[in-house]
C-alpha cells in the first residue's frame, strides 16, 4: 500500500499546485467572467478540469 | 530583428502575468503520469470496486511500456490540441478588440515581426509543456515498466513537436485572419475535424501533416515507412510556412479592423 501512496503522491501534489496557483490568482485577479464565489467552488470541487476551465474561460483578458 | 525581440518580451511577458508559462506544463504532466500509473493500478483498482466475474483477464496486466505508452500519447493527443487552441485562439484577434493592437500600430512596427513574435511566444510555451508531459511520461513508464530506447523516446517526441508546432500556427493564424470565435471554431475543423476525416478516409493517401501523431506513436514499435514519413513531415513544414505568410497578411489586412 506504501509503494501505491508513493506512485500517486506527485500527481497529488501537481493538482494541489495547480489548485493552490489558480486559487492564488483567483483572489488576485480584479474581475472575473461570473460571480467569484463561483469560481471558487469550480476550482476546488473540479479538480484538474475545475482550474483549467478557470483558466481559460474565467479570467477576463482586459 | 529588434523588434522582434522587444515584441516577443512583451509576448514572454504576458504568458507569465496571465500564468500561461505556469498552468498548460503542469496540465500536460498531470496528464502525461495519469495514464501509466492508473494502467499499473488498474487491476488493484477493479478490485477494491469489485464486481468482477471470476477468471476474467482484461489483458491489462501483461502490457509492455509501448503499449502503454501508445495508450497515453493517444489520449495527449486530444488534451493538447485542445488546450493549445483554447488558450491560444485570441493571442491576436483579442488585442484587435481590447485596443492594445491600436497602441502597437501606431508605431512603426513591421507586421512579420509581430506575427512572428506572437507565433514564437506562443510556441515556446506549447512546446515548452509537451516536451514536459512527455518527459514526465517517459519517466513514469520507465520506472513502472520496462526499459525503453531513449532514441525512441526522442523520435517520438520530436515528431510529436511539429506536430503540436502545426497545431500551435493554424491557431494563431486564424487568430490573425478572423476573430476570436471564428478562428477557435476554424482550427478545431482543421485539427480535430481533419484527424478525423484522415482517420476514416485516410488510407487512401499517407502523407499528411494529420497523420504525424499515428507516424509518432508508431516510433514505439517500428520505424514509419521512412519516405512516407519524411515526405509527411516535408508537407508538414511546408503548411506551416504557408500559413506563416497567411497570418502575416491576416494581420496587415486586419488593420482597418481594430477598435480605437
Amino acid at each position: 500500500m506504501s509503494s501505491l501512496l508513493m506512485m500517486l503522491l506527485p500527481i497529488i501534489i501537481i493538482q494541489f499546485i495547480l489548485m493552490i496557483v489558480a486559487l492564488i490568482d483567483l483572489v488576485k485577479i480584479p474581475q472575473t467572467n461570473g460571480p467569484k464565489w463561483l469560481w471558487a467552488i469550480v476550482i476546488v470541487c473540479g479538480n484538474i478540469i475545475g482550474s483549467i476551465i478557470y483558466f481559460i474561460f474565467g479570467r477576463k483578458q482586459v | 530583428m529588434m523588434q522582434w525581440r522587444v515584441l516577443l518580451q512583451k509576448e514572454w511577458r504576458d504568458h507569465v502575468r496571465n500564468l500561461k508559462i505556469l498552468w498548460i506544463p503542469i496540465v500536460f504532466v498531470l496528464y502525461g503520469i495519469m495514464q501509466p500509473v492508473m494502467f499499473y493500478y488498474m487491476e488493484d483498482i477493479m478490485k477494491a470496486v469489485g464486481n468482477m466475474p471470476e477468471g476474467v483477464d482484461m489483458g491489462i496486466t501483461d502490457m509492455t511500456s509501448a503499449d502503454v505508452m501508445a495508450s497515453t500519447v493517444g489520449q495527449f493527443h486530444l488534451i493538447v490540441a485542445l488546450i493549445v487552441i483554447l488558450s491560444f485562439m485570441g493571442v491576436i484577434s483579442k488585442e484587435r478588440k481590447n485596443r492594445t493592437a491600436a497602441l502597437l500600430y501606431v508605431r512603426p512596427i513591421s507586421f512579420s515581426a509581430y506575427y512572428l513574435s506572437k507565433l514564437s511566444g506562443a510556441t515556446i510555451v506549447a512546446l515548452l509543456s509537451t516536451v514536459l508531459g512527455l518527459l514526465a511520461s517517459f519517466y513514469y513508464t520507465m520506472i513502472l515498466y520496462d526499459e525503453m530506447d531513449v532514441w525512441k523516446c526522442a523520435a517520438l517526441i520530436g515528431t510529436y513537436s511539429l506536430w503540436v508546432l502545426f497545431v500551435v500556427t493554424v491557431t494563431l493564424t486564424a487568430s490573425a485572419v478572423f476573430s476570436t470565435g471564428v478562428a477557435g471554431t476554424l482550427a478545431f475543423l482543421l485539427t480535430y475535424f481533419m484527424q478525423l476525416i484522415d482517420s476514416i478516409i485516410g488510407q487512401f493517401w499517407t502523407v499528411s501533416p494529420w497523420k504525424l501523431g499515428t507516424y509518432a506513436i508508431t516510433w514505439l514499435v517500428a520505424e514509419p515507412d521512412s519516405s512516407d514519413f519524411w515526405l509527411s513531415v516535408v508537407v508538414t513544414v511546408i503548411a506551416i510556412l504557408l500559413l506563416v505568410i497567411i497570418g502575416i497578411w491576416g494581420t496587415r489586412k486586419n488593420v482597418e479592423n481594430i477598435k480605437i
